[in-house]
Formats: structure tokens, sequence, C-alpha cells
């Protein structure tokens, strides 16, 4: 296997970012850990396991401006935004967060609608990620489809071999990028690892077609109590990505029209103009979000939208475990 | 401190199959060692499930609130730090004295579930005391029908406002600096607020749509009017239980400015504590008397 030296990462990372390229790597700033971009100096944290906010900012933003309005002379006029076409590298992404983007990818790109913003930016992004040796306590990917140590989907895969870092081209953008890297690689001695032992498992099989008839089932009740009703579990997922459309007026007559990240664990969320609620209280709101993690997109996309990378079930605050819902749902019997 | 837990069982049974109460609220074990979240039981045979061990570190007041017009009576564990919050709620008058039935837990501190994870622990004697129970002053429970375990000693010591002493020893536009770095972060998740006994208002300004309070796009103008907003509007009414900082995924010290505010309202109006008695007059900015210095009043 071709691999890089540790030492030689800095000179490695000032490659890649050289040319002009967003480098986002693992870092923290202010406490936490997140994927910025690497300036010559900056402390990465590759080692640190899963970061607590997930890539996805980086292609979905948390606000982005779609079109700027300006009416004069009973004229409106608008003018659409397009993304900035900056090329982007996401290094240190862990496979988990790569399935990810590949759900954002099905929904932005595939059935009929082609979301601009999001094509731009994901056409001008290459991703290298970084294969898990260790699962931390809260990971389960491999119980939703995952595998720690491969990321299909990426351009390059890198492994932690100690000394070094083991690297394979998965794409040909990959490829033509190895080549920018060229004079640090050199074989390395090892092999690609074997995974550590996941602390956290279930049986995710046929949990798509379980649910779908489980739309007024008891568990319903036992689950939703407990929620808070905050958005933290989807806004620190690498999947969620539903959004709200806002204006801003900057002017009388000016302004522009917004996307922003919104949370179906909001209230507001599901409020209707006339004041109706479909999903009046948080228990609608729970196994909306339940259900469309584990049924409604696996029916859409053919895939979950739970990549098992642990932020929900090590950052909601009253313990709302995805693994543990799975599993009482695997043991529901729906011929009582 | 012994486990109370077979104690708590029992009453909680008992109580289930009385019928004195509808519901429990307390704690069970979690998948993970260090998680102990909040359990809702009505049947008698679910009370094996509670517990409290370490991480039975929740406040489990503020779901009080999301059953206050459904004329249920609920039976609800309470360490001292919930007590008040209890009482805060009770004097905002959001529910009846008599649709809880209160069950305190005197309480030597708890751990914090991130912590125990960040610290890399495998069992709780690893794990660091939780930062809010650090500097508690109300170990046991302050309202209660009745108790269960022996009072302990608070342990706070030091200075309770050493924190916000920090802040103020910094020139204005350290503070500005300071503070546009913390807000800068926030997700508006709205964790801090919903977990917050203070925050008991049936609609919140910020979910207010038409017309829109509180913008949604997130920067740190936004993030800013939420976070000074919601601090004054707990102004004389936060007891302290340090809920939001510990719920908050980024880390803001949401309680460092809640102290500030306690400290100016102490020096102003004090002493005074927030959710302590639960028939005392309203907190010192919820009245008013005619005799006021200040003109506007």
């Amino acid at each position: 296997m071709q691999g890089i030296a540790k030492q030689d990462l800095n000179k490695v990372l000032e490659t890649l970012s050289g040319g002009g390229a967003a480098l986002l790597v693992p870092m923290e700033i202010d406490g936490v850990t997140r994927f910025a971009r690497w300036e010559q100096g900056a402390k990465t944290a590759l080692g640190a396991g899963n970061t607590l906010l997930p890539p996805k900012e980086a292609l979905f933003p948390q606000n982005e401006k779609v079109f700027n309005y300006e009416m004069s002379n009973e004229e409106a006029k608008i003018v659409p935004s397009a993304a900035a076409a900056e090329e982007t590298i996401i290094l240190g992404i862990r496979p988990c967060d790569v399935r990810a983007i590949q759900a954002l990818d099905n929904v932005f790109l595939t059935k009929d609608y082609v979301d601009e913003l999001y094509k731009t930016r994901r056409r001008h992004t290459l991703l290298i990620a970084l294969g898990c040796t260790q699962p931390a306590p809260t990971c389960f990917c491999s119980s939703v489809g995952g595998d720690p140590l491969q990321a299909e989907g990426a351009d390059i895969m890198l492994w932690d071999l100690g000394e070094t870092y083991g690297l394979e081209a998965l794409s040909d953008k990959g490829k033509d990028l190895l080549k920018k890297i060229d004079k640090f690689m050199s074989k390395s001695r090892g092999k690609k690892p074997a995974a550590g032992k996941f602390s956290l498992e279930v049986d995710s099989r046929g949990i798509a077609e379980k649910l779908h008839n489980m739309f007024e089932d008891p568990i319903w009740d036992r689950w939703y109590q407990k929620c808070l009703g905050c958005g933290i579990c989807t806004f620190i997922c690498p999947t969620c990505h539903c959004f709200d459309m806002q204006e801003k007026h900057t002017g009388q007559w000016d302004g522009y029209r917004y996307r922003c990240w919104d949370s179906c664990m909001f209230q507001e969320y599901s409020l209707m103009a006339g004041g109706h609620n479909p999903r009046p209280t948080k228990k609608e709101r729970l196994r909306n979000r339940f259900l469309h993690k584990l049924c409604f997109f696996q029916e859409r996309y053919g895939m979950l939208l739970c990549t098992g990378c642990g932020r929900c079930v090590r950052e909601c605050p009253v313990g709302m475990d995805i693994t543990k819902f799975i599993k009482e749902v695997s043991e529901v019997s729906l011929n009582e | 401190m012994s486990d109370p837990s077979g104690e708590m069982r029992e009453l909680a049974k008992k109580l289930l199959e009385n019928g004195e109460v509808d519901r429990i609220i307390g704690w069970e074990k979690g998948n993970l060692w260090y998680q102990s979240p909040p359990l809702f039981i009505t049947r008698a045979e679910e009370t094996d499930r509670l517990v409290f061990d370490d991480f039975a570190i929740n406040s489990l007041v503020t779901y009080l609130l999301d059953e206050r017009d459904s004329g249920k009576k609920t039976g609800i564990f309470v360490k001292g730090c919930d007590s008040r919050g209890l009482v805060r709620i009770l004097q905002d008058k959001q529910i009846a004295r008599e649709s809880v039935y209160v069950i305190g837990l005197p309480c030597s501190g708890k751990k914090d579930p991130r912590q125990a994870l960040s610290s890399g622990a495998s069992e709780s004697s690893q794990v660091p005391p939780a930062a809010k129970c650090e500097e508690c002053l109300y170990p046991n429970p302050v309202i209660y029908d009745v108790i269960i375990g022996e009072a302990v000693e608070a342990k706070a010591k030091g200075d309770r406002f050493a924190a916000v002493k920090e802040i103020e020893a910094k020139t204005a536009d350290e503070k500005y600096a300071y503070w546009t770095s913390q807000y800068s972060k926030c997700l508006r998740c709205l964790a801090c607020r919903n977990v917050c006994p203070a925050c008991n208002c049936r609609e919140c300004a910020f979910d207010i749509s038409k017309p829109r309070i509180l913008a949604k796009e997130n920067n740190l103008s936004h993030n800013m009017v939420y976070h000074l907003t919601r601090a004054f509007h707990a102004a004389g009414r936060c007891v302290e239980c340090g809920e939001c900082e510990r719920v908050c995924p980024m880390g803001i010290p949401i309680m460092q400015l809640n102290k500030k505010i306690i400290k100016e309202i102490n020096d102003l109006f004090g002493p005074y504590e927030a959710g302590v008695k639960l028939d005392e007059t309203p907190p010192p900015l919820g009245t008013y008397q005619t005799s006021d210095p200040e003109e506007f009043m």
C-alpha cells in the first residue's frame, strides 16, 4: 500500500491547499470539533474520532441566499444566487459521513429535481476519507449497513497505520489529486487495518418494512414523552437536510430570500398558514423523524437516513437512543 | 450515599396502584452505562426500571408543562436543584400544587454523560462531578411531599461568582470578543430554552412566525438577540439548576451570564434566591412598589 509519513502531514496539507482549493479538515474551534478551512499552522483534530458537527455545512450551509430581489418603478427584479464554485477538499471525513453525503446527493440531485446550489458545491468537492480503526462507544455504522474502514463514494481513502497514513485512490479525481502529493508518498509497510469492536450494535434488517405498518403503534407513546423538542439531533445529524425559506428585507424595496436549516422537532416546522398543525405534539414530531430516518427514506431511495455516526446518541440531553428504538421495533409483534 | 432505588420503586408502585397518581416521572438506565435518561411510567409493573444513580442528572420538572392542561396527577422525583425549578413553575402558576406528588431525593452531586464520554472513562468512579453540581447550594429538595434518604451538606465552596468576576475584569472589547465567539457557535437548537424551568411561557416569542420576532437566519446578531433576551427574561427567575449549559451541545457558557444577572439582582434588591420558598412574594423583577425611587416605575 502507498503511504505518507505522519511527519509530512503538514507539507501534504500545504500542497493540497495550494492552488486556491479550500481544504477542510477536522479542527477544534472554540471547544467545538468541526470541519474548518486549514491554513498553515492550524492544528488538525484528525485523530479525535467523529467531529461534533458533521461536514454537511460545506455542501449545505446553515444559511444560504437563494436570490436577491429589488423593486423599482413598478418593476420587480430577481437575481438568482449562484453557489461559489470553489474547489473544496474535505479531508478526514469518516465513512459514516461519506454515506451521509450520498444520502444528501439522493435528495438534492435525483428524482426529477436537481438543486443547483448543492450541485455546484458537490461537483467541486473532493472527499478524502479516513477509515475508523476504533469505533467510539456511540458508533454503530456497521449496524446500519456501513463499513468503518471503507467509504464507498469517497475519492481517496486513508487509514491510520501508526507512523504513516496508508492511502488508496477510489476515483479518477482521487488519482489525479494523489499525483500532486506524489513526492511525499512511499511504499508503506502496513496493510489495511482491521476494525475494532463496536460497543453499540443492533440488527436493523427489515426495519423499514416493519415500521411501514407501525404508524399507529403504541411504541410512539412510550418514546415521545422524554423528548425535549429541541433541534440538537437534527442539526448535528449528517443526513438531516430539511430547510425553511425566508426573506430578509434589507431596505423598503429590496432584500433577499434565503434558505436555512429547519428542524422537524420544532412545532413551527409543520405549522400551516391557517394555523393548523398536523403534527401538534412531540409524539407526531418524533414519529416523523424516526420514520423518515428508518422507513420513508429507505422506501424512496433504497437506503436508511441514518449512517450510524452516533452523534445524536452522544449529544441528546435526554438520552434518546435510536439503536434502542430499532431494537424495540424489532421486538414488537404486529400480530397481537 | 446508599442506593434509594428500592424505596423509590416501592413508593412509585404504591402510588400507581392506589391511583394516587396517573403517572410517574423518574430515571432509568439507558443503553450505555453513563446514561440514566428520564423515564415515564403509568403501570405499577414498570416501576422496577426506576434508578437514581450518578447519571440521574436530568431535571424532570419541565416535563410537567407538557401536561399542564391534562388534569393528570404526576408523581415526580426531584433533587435539590430540580425542586427549585418546580417552585418556579408553581409560582408562575403553570401547574397546580395538587397536580403533583413530589418525591424529594437529597443529592450529593451527579455526573454528566458527555463528560463521561469525553474523559474516556470506563466506569462512573473515573468521571469527574458535573460542572453544574460543583456549585450546588441546595442539595436537598426545598419542596416535597415525601423525602427518601438523609439530608446532605451543600458542597459548594469558594466564590459562587468567581466565573462572573473573571469576565467583569475584562475590558469592554475583550468582553465583546469573548461573548461574540461564544454566540457565533450557537446552532439555535433551542435546547437551553426547552429545558429551562423559568422558560415556561405557553408560546415563546421565538416561536412566533407572524410577525416573526426572531429571524431564522443563523448569524451572530440574531443569536445574540436570542441569548440576551432569554437571559433577561429569566432574570430573577433562574434557579441555577445549570440545565441550559449542560444541554448545550456547543459548550456556550450560558450560566456565566445568568450568574452575572443573579449577582446584580442580589446587589440591587437582595439577598434573593429564586425558587427557594413557594409562598414568598414574587421575584424582584416580577413586582413593583409605588415608592420605587426610579421615576419611570
